[in-house]
């Protein structure tokens, strides 16, 4: 239950998922290259379609969080780290992309593999 | 989910127009769609990403149709009707009322 003294901070910030308890080992350093799996769940994912197959370079490391892919459908928290992940917008959308542009997605641990 | 509100957007919408000295609310309705969000979030019946599943099952149409404070009021909706916090005809005789003007 939120309490009257939480209320500013929950409206202000919203409540966090980060899970600083959950001692995981990264399986991700920054400057690693890995690659966005190509998934496409019928339930909810945070991994945005343009960027599933698409190689990036792991540019830092958030900590441990919830995973929504099984929180969104009552299948536990299953933590795991998250990483902010560059992507080249030239690996992104091809040719038409301004050249030196970049994008930096969060990304879940289960989102990625090594490349 | 592969549905209309995958969180990276789509092209073919034109460009973003940003309103000058926009406020944070533009009707009272969405500020209390924003304290209902937060108050149903804090009775843990459901989670942030059950809520944001539910906004991704929206019927494609009507989710391009309606505005950003909608998707929210009808996930709201969805989750404390699936969750069994209230029932659909409870939700359909009180929005009758208010549409009469009761309070």
């Amino acid at each position: 239950m939120l309490r009257p003294e939480q209320v500013e901070q929950a409206v202000k910030t919203g409540g966090s998922t980060r899970r600083p308890e959950a001692w995981i080992t990264p399986r991700f350093k920054p400057g690693d290259i890995v690659r966005a799996r190509n998934r496409n769940p019928v339930g909810h994912t945070r991994l945005a379609r343009y960027a599933r197959g698409k190689r990036g370079v792991i540019h830092q490391d958030h900590g441990v969080f919830v995973f929504p892919d099984t929180n969104a459908h009552g299948l536990g928290d299953k933590p795991q780290h998250v990483y902010s992940v560059r992507f080249e917008a030239q690996d992104l959308w091809g040719d038409p992309a301004p050249g030196p542009d970049a994008v930096y997605i969060d990304l879940w641990d289960d989102y990625l593999e090594p490349a | 989910m592969n549905g209309i509100h995958d969180l990276g957007g789509m092209h073919g919408f034109g460009p973003i127009v940003c309103e000058k000295d926009e406020p944070v609310f533009h009707a009272e309705w969405e500020r209390r769609t924003f304290g209902l969000l937060t108050a149903t979030l804090a009775l843990r019946r459901y989670n942030i990403d059950e809520f944001r599943h539910a906004i991704e099952r929206m019927d494609p149409t009507g989710y391009l149709e309606s505005s950003y404070y909608e998707h929210w009021l009808h996930a709201i909706e969805t989750l404390l009707i699936e969750k069994g916090v209230i029932t659909k005809q409870e939700l359909t005789t009180r929005t009758a009322e208010l549409a009469k003007g009761a309070s």
